[in-house]
């Protein structure tokens, strides 16, 4: 540290005038590259959302106005002037810290002008008026908020039930493949290449058609004061067994990923293979494949939009068919954008606390703490 | 002399086409502290292992008191509550501090109540002199102090023989020693313990018994003073003159 601060201030009194002027302009640089895409995002943003959303026509009156015009030119400019400020003089930068404040100015100038040319060339060419009325139409979506909110419920307890119970059944399943006996890995092996080689899509429709039309099973649970029917329930049980098949992969990767030498230690104290798995080795593991298994939970509220394909009743509509069913009413989009916001309220946090976990993991946190 | 805590007879074993052990008969007596000295790849540490069955002979048997380890009849788990053994790389459980890598045993094996164990737990991390680091986890120890505290881990379970292997390859030269005087008092003490090694030092002053392998062999076994002090084995000389 002492080190570090000592050699630049040797640097500053170093530093000539000409290299002076080439830090503070490429500071401007930044400066300017940043204020170019700051401006054409929330200056745009401002513009059309002081005017308000209702009724659309507003939308599209925000994006034609004169102010969006001057913000997106003016982002243009101050975009392209940090282009090439930053990329015609980073290669002469006094110091690391100026090269790269020159080179994420520029970098910036790129998206700012990239945004703003699009906004404009849709604004000039394009045609607003049709794509604001089909996709940003807030007005088809007054009074669906309470059946919005519902469907964000379903979709969420469609993928709890199924991550929780494909957690058991993977670890079940993880067990039975790393077994040193064939016939008891083949079974398992046979459940899970069939169930991660047919398409998610396929299960729920079989499962559910031919439990209740071939089987005459018509299975329905009651959570409280939310009823489920057949289709739903049916479901849930198809994204638990599927859920099952990748969460045992997760697993097996997991427990494998252990040293060799703790299941020798634990042995070695007189346990029995399933005291040294339970006590030892899948603690350890469960750790090891907590992101992947958070990953696998995304992936899996994503998914269960497929029971679009199931017939739902309206109170079981997750996420997606509410959408399509708003869509189908009223041929407008809006109800995809809204249940595009709904997925995105979920997954983001849940992609971030991933990452978050992740770089614990990495830095040898958890092993010491918990 | 009394009857032989642990007798191999013909053990053979093969990884594949590698034929690591060929033919070992041995007996370890109790209170005989072996030393197991010889080149890298010789087949020291297979042979450890398979004293407590880790790795199961290819051919041969292996005895523990009356026991045949190589029944596949007989309850191994039982067995190796006698049989402790200390690793090269520790293996202590990352996610249990050094009082619960110790108890875990005590309570799911042994059945010790949840005092007693703790207790008894207490008892062998003060005789490695790390009481104080009960409560640590193993990875804020150093290299030393988790091999103590795997020492503990395998003696309280109060076994009949110590399994050493390559104990202090992987610690730092400046703590090793602390290791070694752990290992030290406990031969003193009369603790029957087999110590594949490369501490020559060690080897000599508290080994009363040493072999001396090559090539899956057992070339020499003796008194391992003389056998530093008066090496006539060719092998066993040129062994020694590389590494001392």
């Amino acid at each position: 540290m002492i080190v570090t601060e000592g050699r630049t201030s040797q640097e500053n009194i170093a530093q000539t005038g000409a290299e002076r002027r080439l830090s503070a302009s490429a500071l401007i640089t930044l400066l300017l590259g940043a204020a170019g895409l700051a401006l054409v995002i929330v200056g745009t943003f401002l513009v059309i959302v002081l005017r308000g959303l209702v009724p659309y026509e507003r939308v599209v009156e925000g994006l034609l106005s004169s102010e969006t015009l001057w913000i997106l030119i003016t982002s243009l400019v101050l975009g392209t002037v940090a282009i090439i400020g930053g990329f015609g003089r980073y290669g002469r930068m006094p110091t690391k810290r100026s090269r790269e404040q020159a080179i994420a100015g520029a970098v910036l100038g790129i998206q700012a002008v990239v945004l703003a040319a699009v906004l404009l060339l849709f604004r000039e060419v394009g045609d607003p008026d049709r794509f604001v009325f089909h996709f940003f139409n807030i007005e088809f979506l007054q009074g669906s908020g309470g059946v919005f909110v519902r469907a964000a419920r379903n979709t969420l307890i469609l993928a709890l039930v199924g991550e929780l119970g494909g957690i058991v059944l993977g670890l079940l399943l993880a067990m039975l493949v790393l077994s040193k006996r064939a016939v008891v890995r083949a079974p398992a092996r046979l459940y899970i290449n069939f169930f991660r080689g047919t398409p998610l899509i396929w299960q729920l429709s079989v499962f559910y058609f031919g439990l209740s039309l071939g089987l005459g099973i018509r299975p329905e649970i009651a959570l409280g004061p939310i009823e489920f029917g057949p289709a739903y329930v049916s479901a849930m049980i198809v994204f638990i067994l599927n859920t099952g098949a990748y969460a045992s992969e997760v697993f097996r990767a997991g427990i494998q990923s252990i040293e060799r030498g703790q299941m020798e230690a634990a042995r070695s104290l007189g346990m029995t293979y399933p005291q040294a798995m339970r006590h030892a080795i899948v603690p350890q593991a469960f750790r090891r494949v907590i992101p992947p298994l958070m990953n696998e939970f995304v992936i899996l509220i994503k998914d269960t939009s497929l029971i679009v394909v199931l017939g739902l009743a309206a109170s079981e509509f997750d996420l997606f068919t509410q959408a399509r069913e708003g869509y189908a009413t009223t041929f407008n989009a809006t109800f995809f954008t809204a249940a595009a916001v709904g997925y995105l309220a979920v997954t983001l946090p849940l992609i971030r606390a991933v990452n978050a976990v992740e770089k614990r993991l990495r830095s040898g946190l958890v092993t010491v703490t918990s | 002399m009394s009857p032989p805590l642990l007798r191999l007879e013909g053990v053979h074993k093969w990884f594949g086409e590698n034929h690591v052990l060929r033919g070992i008969d041995l007996e370890v007596v109790p209170q005989e502290v072996l030393a197991v000295i010889g080149p890298s790849g010789s087949g020291k540490s297979t042979l450890l292992r398979t004293m407590n069955l880790l790795e199961e002979p290819t051919e041969g048997r292996v005895w523990f008191e009356d026991t045949e380890l190589t029944d596949v009849r007989t309850d191994i788990n039982e067995v190796r509550t006698h049989l402790g053994i200390v690793f090269q790389a520790f293996n202590l459980f990352p996610h249990k501090t050094a009082s619960q890598n110790i108890i875990l045993a005590l309570d799911k094996v042994l059945g010790l109540g949840e005092r007693e164990a703790r207790e008894r737990a207490m008892q062998e991390l003060r005789h490695v002199g790390l009481e104080h680091k009960a409560d640590e986890h193993p990875g804020r120890l150093s290299g030393g102090q988790q091999q103590r505290v795997a020492i503990a881990r395998a003696l309280a379970m109060r076994p009949k023989v110590m399994l050493f292997d390559e104990v202090t390859s992987a610690l730092d030269p400046e703590l090793i020693q602390e290791v070694l005087d752990v290992m030290k008092r406990l031969a003193d003490e009369g603790m029957t313990m087999v110590v594949v090694t490369h501490e020559m030092g060690f080897a000599r002053e508290a080994a009363n018994k040493m072999l001396f392998m090559d090539e899956g062999e057992i070339v020499l076994k003796g008194d391992p003073r003389a056998m530093f002090d008066r090496p006539e084995h060719p092998r066993l000389r040129q062994f020694l003159s590389r590494i001392l």
